[in-house]
């Protein structure tokens, strides 16, 4: 008897310190930040009507949203090739690739940042390049919104890669022939085979990298113009500069609203367990 | 239920029991050590790098081996941060320096200790060293820098030169701060130093938009902007003296302008409430000791506030720094009490022109 209630109980213990951790650390600190977007300076909504009044804002979340739809487009077009190859060859090229995507996958968003703006400073070699084909003097190519694009793009392309190759591993080679046996030209398999075949891993790749996107902060304040802000600059600010920790909060809680939104969308139509590699 | 497992349960809950017991013990150990160490130790916001080699040198070093306070830093020095303090009552540091503007909120939000009442003794200072709640230190000059290879026959030599694109085509960078950077726009608009303040700000911000194009990047950190030059990333910048200096050591062909130059101010403050407030003014009077400072002057090139600092500074040195009297007399100085009211207006209105 014992025994098999401890069995019926223990998933939930199981889950108990987890629980605790993220209720402690990222529950609680969520709810004060939500207290202090509705209380500070004084009780209300001020905060937000101030938001939604604020063109700074309003330009800034919009520039926020664009960067990042320009950005996962981009590593959708740049991955879906390169997931293709690793889940279609066999051996050495396919290690190969994976252990590429692994390897930036896990060097920190700083060094890769730094790494850009050697690369992409008046001395670096993209410059330099430039100059090579007559292009004198080389165009600025630091501090713009290129450059934050360039980069954010790179920081995201492991993210929709694994995406990708998580589901095209598991599509079966043998339609493809059979599609290309019954007479179907190339591009034919493609569009009807294997885009819808792969389409669950382009729905999570971009849900990913899109809404990791939206947070970014480190990149675009290195690499980007000062004038193309990105609300995760502007929320920190809001606290660095003018002290203002009831409107960086009310931001940050938009932010997040905007982003369960899209969970939200996600999950009614694709499941969420889906996105961590589960079976809906 | 069988004996063995009722044996088991009760087994189990005293070894539960004793675990907690232990665990209790543990946990508040290092409580226990710390409300001891509190006596002894002093956390002191840095701005890291050399800035704080120097201040290890010259300020910690000493002052532990006379009080046996050990100093820890924690950096970078984040106004943000103080601010924070003061709300939760979670102390990272106790001690931070603050420019002028920073005094000013930090006066106005009642985040910083008073003087009055404290463990200062302001008879051992100087005329004039407490300015809201601040204990002033040391100057700094924010001056025009350009690169000599780019501009072999002279750069600009004052504000309305920077501001002038046809004459002097480069890029530019400034610093993201607006009560320094408000001046330069001023300044470079024909605003005469004796009438900068209070600050006309539709006319600096007008003045702002118009190098807007020219703005590559606006800097934040002091070593940031020092690379910024390095590199040639941009042909000029608006930064401080001290970091320039350094670059011209390194033998980078750059040319500090010393025509208006503006003047901020470093002053030692107290995070509001710290329990370790105590050996904070301890260690803020023996930093503006007029020796300490002075090596402190020379080796991070600034100028005392302490003019009994420069009875430790040989002649030729302290003619090159922004604070020695006749240099200071001509300098524009950023003042706390002039710029204070304006500070919110001024702040916002920049973070606007940024985005905008």
């Amino acid at each position: 008897m014992r025994r098999k209630r401890w069995i019926h109980t223990s998933p939930l213990l199981l889950g108990l310190p987890a629980g605790i951790f993220l209720l402690a650390f990222f529950i609680v600190p969520l709810g004060y930040v939500t207290l202090l977007s509705f209380t500070e300076p004084s009780w209300g909504i001020g905060n937000y009507r101030d938001l939604f009044n604020s063109r700074l804002f309003l330009a800034t979340l919009g520039n926020t949203f664009w960067t990042a739809i320009l950005v996962t487009g981009l590593s959708l077009l740049l991955a879906y090739p390169l997931a293709y190859v690793a889940a279609t060859s066999k051996g050495t090229i396919s290690r190969t690739i994976l252990l590429v995507v692994a390897l930036s996958f896990w060097t920190s968003y700083l060094v890769r940042t730094y790494a850009w703006m050697v690369i992409l400073g008046v001395q670096g070699p993209l410059p330099a390049f430039i100059a090579v084909f007559g292009y004198s003097p080389p165009p600025r190519l630091l501090f713009t919104n290129f450059a934050a694009t360039l980069g954010m793009t790179h920081g995201l392309i492991p993210f929709m890669t694994m995406a990708l190759f998580a589901v095209m591993k598991r599509i079966d080679p043998r339609l493809l022939d059979a599609a290309g046996s019954l007479g179907a030209k190339p591009w034919r398999v493609f569009w009807h085979i294997y885009l819808p075949l792969s389409a669950p891993g382009i729905i999570n790749g971009i849900t990913l990298v899109f809404i990791t996107c939206l947070g970014f902060y480190v990149m675009p304040v290195l690499l980007g113009s000062p004038r193309e802000q990105t609300i995760a600059g502007l929320i920190g600010d809001r606290m660095e500069q003018v002290l203002d920790f009831g409107g960086a909060a009310a931001m940050a809680l938009i932010l997040l609203a905007v982003s369960l939104g899209l969970f939200a969308v996600y999950s009614r139509y694709f499941g969420m367990d889906r996105l961590w590699g589960g079976r809906a | 239920m069988t004996k063995e497992s009722s044996i088991r349960t009760k087994a189990e809950i005293s070894r539960r029991s004793f675990l907690a017991a232990g665990a209790g013990a543990v946990l508040s150990m290092p409580f226990v050590k710390r409300a001891e160490a509190s006596e002894k130790v002093l956390y002191v916001n840095t701005w890291g790098g050399l800035w704080e080699e120097v201040a290890r040198d010259v300020w910690f070093k000493p002052f532990t081996k006379e009080t046996g306070i050990e100093i820890r830093t924690v950096s970078p020095v984040s106004f943000a941060k103080l601010a924070a303090q003061a709300r939760t009552g979670t102390y990272e540091f106790d001690v931070t320096t603050l420019g002028v503007a920073e005094l000013g909120r930090a006066y106005a939000a009642k985040i910083i200790e008073p003087v009055e009442g404290s463990a200062l003794d302001r008879s051992s200072l100087w005329d004039g060293a407490v300015a809201m709640n601040g204990v002033k230190s040391h100057a700094f000059s924010n001056a025009i820098v350009y690169r000599k290879d780019h501009f072999p026959s002279g750069g600009p030599q004052n504000w309305r030169d920077f501001w002038d694109v046809q004459k002097f085509p480069g890029s530019r960078s400034l610093q993201r701060y607006a009560a320094r950077t408000m001046a330069f726009a001023l300044l470079a608009d024909g605003v005469a130093p004796e009438n900068l303040f209070p600050y006309d700000l539709d006319r600096g911000i007008a003045a702002l938009d118009r190098l807007k194009p020219d703005l590559r990047v606006l800097w934040t950190q002091g070593p940031q902007s020092a690379q910024l030059v390095r590199d040639g990333e941009v042909e000029m910048i608006g930064m401080w003296t001290g970091q320039a200096g350094k670059l011209v050591e390194a033998n980078v062909p750059v040319e500090i302008v010393w025509n208006q130059a503006l003047l901020d101010q470093a002053f030692w403050v107290v995070a509001k409430g710290t329990p370790r407030a105590e050996n904070a003014w301890r260690f803020i009077q023996s930093a503006v000791r007029p020796e300490r400072l002075a090596e402190f002057c020379i080796r991070d090139k600034n100028g005392p506030l302490n003019p009994k600092a420069f009875d430790f500074i040989g002649a030729e040195q302290a003619k090159l720094m922004p604070t020695y009297p006749p240099n200071f007399k001509q300098a524009i100085v950023l003042d706390p009490e002039k710029i204070a009211p304006q500070l919110d207006e001024l702040n916002q209105r920049f973070d606007r022109w940024i985005a905008s």
